[in-house]
C-alpha cells in the first residue's frame, strides 16, 4: 500500500521534472544550456491553466503551453545565438521574466477552479499487482511522458535529425562542411526543447496540483537542468533523474501525513538535497559525455 | 563619460518599454513614474529608505562580482544572505545578549561572514573537488537555505512570546547598528568601503591580477602556473561571507528579527545590480541604487495603480534583456 502511494507520487511530481529534463536535454544536445528551463515551465504552467479554465479542453491547454514556453526559449535562442550572450546570465533572466510574467498575469487565477486532467486507469494494465495502480491510473499527460522518453531517445540517436542535433552539439564546423545549417539546427533544438518544458508545466498545473499558485515551478526547472548531468545526456534514462526528485518528495508527504515527528521543513528540504547529492556521484566520474560544444560555453569565462 | 551612458542607456531603454507595458495594463506610465519619484526622492524619508534597501544589495552585488572577476556565476547570493543573517542572528540571541556592542556587534559580523562562507562554501567545494557547475547548485541551495531558515525560526530560534509568529526574538538594542542619518545605519558606509576596496583590490593587488587572468581564460591561468581552484575557492568563500555581511547588517540594522522573508529576493536583486554593473564593484554602487529605487517605488505601483509588486520583478529582466541584447560587444568595463 505504502509503496503504491510512494511510487504513484513519485511519478505525479516527478513527471513534470521528466518533461523539463528530456526539454534541457534536446537544448543541451545541440550545444546550449537553459537555464530558463524553469521560466518555460512556469509560463506553461500558467498558460496550461489558463486555457484550461476558459476551454475546459486538456488538449487546447498542453498545446498552448507548448507555444507559450517555446517563445519563451526562442527568445534565449535568439539572445545567445543571434546576439552571442552569456548563456547562463541569459537563461536566469528568463527565469526572473518568466515568474514576475506569471505572477503579474496569474493574479487573477490564483482563485479560479479548472476542470483539469483527469486520471484515467488503463484496463487490464492497472491490475497488476503492486505497481499497476501507480503507474497506470494516471493523467493522459504523464501517459504522454511514458512514450516521449523512448520517442526523443530514438530521435536523437537513430534519426537523421536527432544526428544532425546531435553534431551540432559536438562541433558546429563538421555540421557546417556537410552542408547544414548548425545555427538554424541550433533554434530548432532550443525552441523544440522549450516546447517540452512548457509540457511539465502544464503538468504541473492542470494535472498534478490543480491549482495555479505564483512560483509554483519551485526550482523543478534548475534540479531539471541538473538532472541532465545525471542522465548523461540521454533521454532514455530520464525518468531516472526525475522520479529520484519525485520520489524525495512524495516521500516527504508520505512522512508527513504519517505525523512522523520531523520538522516539516527539513522534508521539504529533501528533494533538493538528493539532487545535489545524486549529482556529486555522478560528477565525480570521469569522461563526462557532455557535448563538446556545451562544454566550451561552461568552461568559458562569465560575465555578460 | 562613456562608461556611464552605459550603464545608463539599458536603464533608460527599460524605462520606456515598461512604459509601454504600463500603457497595455490601461495605466498612464508618466503619471506613475512621476508618482514613483516624487515618493521617494523628494522627502528625507524616501531618500532613506531607498539607501537602506540598497545597502544589502550592493553588498551582494560586490559578492556576485568577485565570483565572477574568478570565472563563476555565483548565483547564491540569495542563500547566502539569508544563512548569513540566520548565523548573526543566532549569535546575537543566544550569546552576545549581553555584550556592549562594541564587542557584540563585530562578533555579530563575523557570524554573518561565516555563515554566507559556509553556504558558499559548499558550492565552492562541489564545483573544486566534483566539477559540478556553480550556476545551478548555487541556485539549487538558495532552494534549501529558505527551508534551513524555516526549521529555525519555526524550532530552536523560535520567539517565546510571538505565540504562532515564526520568528526569532527581537536582537538586544545593544547590538543594534548605530545610525548616522534618519534611520540609515552604517551599514551602508560598510558597504561602499567593501564595493570600493574590492574593485582597488581587483585592479590593483597581485591576488586580483590572478582573479582577472582565472576570470578572461581558465586555461590560460592554468597553464601559466595558477592555483586556479584554489583561487577560484578563496574567491567563492570571500564571496559568501561578504554576502553574509549584508544577511548581519539586515538583522541588526533594519529587521531586528530574523524571518522567514527575511532578505528574500535580496540576493537575486543584487545579482542584477552586479550584472547590471558589468561586474565592476563601483558601478555597481549606483545600478544597487537605482533598484533600490525601484524596489522602494515599486509598492508605490501597488497603491496608486492597483498593480502588484511583482511588476517591478518583470521591468528588473527587461533591464537585463537589454543588457544582454547587446551581446557579447563589451565585456568588462
Amino acid at each position: 500500500m505504502i509503496i503504491n502511494t510512494l511510487l504513484s507520487g513519485a511519478i505525479q511530481s516527478g513527471t513534470s521534472v521528466l518533461y523539463g529534463i528530456c526539454g534541457e536535454t534536446v537544448t543541451e544536445r545541440v550545444g546550449v544550456i537553459n537555464l530558463g528551463t524553469e521560466g518555460c515551465m512556469i509560463v506553461g504552467a500558467l498558460t496550461a491553466y489558463a486555457m484550461n479554465h476558459f476551454t475546459g479542453s486538456v488538449y487546447a491547454s498542453a498545446l498552448f503551453a507548448m507555444l507559450a514556453a517555446g517563445a519563451m526559449a526562442a527568445l534565449h535562442a535568439y539572445l545567445v545565438i543571434g546576439r552571442k550572450a552569456n548563456q547562463l546570465a541569459t537563461g536566469l533572466t528568463l527565469m526572473f521574466l518568466g515568474l514576475g510574467l506569471t505572477a503579474f498575469l496569474g493574479r487573477n487565477y490564483v482563485s479560479v477552479t479548472i476542470v483539469g486532467c483527469e486520471k484515467i486507469a488503463i484496463r487490464f494494465l492497472c491490475e497488476i499487482p503492486i505497481i499497476g495502480d501507480a503507474l497506470f491510473n494516471q493523467d493522459i499527460l504523464t501517459y504522454l511522458s511514458y512514450i516521449m522518453c523512448p520517442a526523443l531517445y530514438f530521435f536523437l540517436f537513430k534519426s537523421r535529425l536527432g544526428m544532425k542535433f546531435r553534431a551540432t552539439g559536438e562541433d558546429e564546423n563538421v555540421v557546417f562542411a556537410y552542408g547544414m545549417n548548425p545555427v538554424m539546427l541550433r533554434y530548432m533544438g532550443v525552441i523544440l526543447g522549450g516546447m517540452i518544458s512548457g509540457l511539465g508545466g502544464a503538468q504541473l498545473s492542470i494535472a498534478y496540483t490543480h491549482t495555479w499558485i505564483e512560483g509554483m515551478t519551485n526550482g523543478r526547472g534548475v534540479v531539471a537542468a541538473a538532472m541532465v548531468v545525471l542522465i548523461a545526456y540521454n533521454p532514455g534514462k530520464a525518468m531516472l533523474g526525475a522520479y529520484l526528485f519525485g520520489g524525495a518528495q512524495a516521500l516527504t508527504s508520505i512522512m508527513q501525513e504519517q505525523g512522523v515527528a520531523v520538522s516539516p521543513f527539513l522534508l521539504m528540504m529533501l528533494p533538493y538535497v538528493v539532487t545535489l547529492v545524486a549529482l556529486f556521484f555522478t560528477s565525480r566520474k570521469k569522461n563526462q559525455p557532455m557535448p563538446a560544444e556545451l562544454k566550451k560555453v561552461v568552461e568559458s569565462a562569465s560575465g555578460i | 563619460m562613456k562608461k556611464i551612458i552605459k550603464i545608463i542607456a539599458p536603464v533608460v531603454a527599460m524605462i520606456i518599454a515598461f512604459g509601454v507595458f504600463l500603457m497595455t495594463q490601461g495605466v498612464n506610465p508618466i503619471e506613475i513614474y512621476m508618482n514613483m519619484i516624487t515618493s521617494t526622492l523628494t522627502s528625507s524619508y524616501g531618500i532613506g529608505e531607498v539607501i537602506l534597501k540598497a545597502t544589502p544589495f550592493i553588498l551582494v552585488a560586490v559578492a556576485t562580482s568577485i565570483s565572477a572577476k574568478a570565472g563563476l556565476v555565483n548565483v547564491g547570493g540569495e542563500g547566502q544572505l539569508m544563512i548569513g543573517a540566520l548565523f548573526a542572528t543566532w549569535a546575537a540571541v543566544f550569546w552576545l545578549g549581553d555584550l556592549p556592542g562594541i564587542i557584540g556587534i563585530p562578533l555579530m559580523v563575523l557570524a554573518g561572514m561565516l555563515g554566507g562562507m559556509v553556504w558558499s562554501g559548499i558550492a565552492a567545494l562541489l564545483r573544486v573537488k566534483a566539477n559540478m557547475n556553480e550556476t545551478i547548485t548555487t541556485v539549487i541551495m538558495n532552494y534549501i537555505a529558505v527551508n534551513v531558515v524555516s526549521i529555525a525560526v519555526y524550532g530552536p530560534l523560535k520567539d517565546p512570546e510571538a505565540f504562532s509568529w515564526p520568528m526569532s526574538p527581537k536582537v538586544a538594542e545593544a547590538l543594534e547598528l548605530p545610525t548616522i542619518w534618519g534611520k540609515v545605519n552604517i551599514g551602508v558606509i560598510i558597504a561602499i568601503l567593501i564595493a570600493v576596496g574590492t574593485w582597488a583590490v581587483v585592479r590593483y593587488t597581485e591576488i586580483g591580477f590572478k582573479l582577472r587572468v582565472i576570470g578572461g581564460n581558465a586555461k590560460a591561468a592554468e597553464s601559466a602556473g595558477f592555483a586556479v581552484k584554489k583561487i577560484q575557492l578563496f574567491a567563492m568563500l570571500i564571496s559568501g561571507a561578504i554576502a553574509g555581511l549584508a544577511g548581519m547588517i539586515e538583522i541588526a540594522g533594519v529587521e531586528g528579527r530574523l524571518r522567514t522573508t527575511t532578505g528574500e529576493n535580496y540576493g537575486y536583486l543584487g545579482f542584477l545590480a552586479a550584472w547590471m554593473a558589468w561586474n565592476n564593484p563601483m558601478a555597481a554602487i549606483i545600478t544597487s541604487l537605482i533598484i533600490g529605487f525601484l524596489s522602494v517605488s515599486g509598492s508605490v505601483l501597488e497603491f496608486s495603480s492597483g498593480l502588484p509588486s511583482s511588476a517591478t520583478q518583470i521591468l528588473m529582466a527587461v533591464v537585463l534583456i537589454a543588457i544582454l541584447w547587446r551581446g557579447k560587444e563589451k565585456k568588462t568595463l
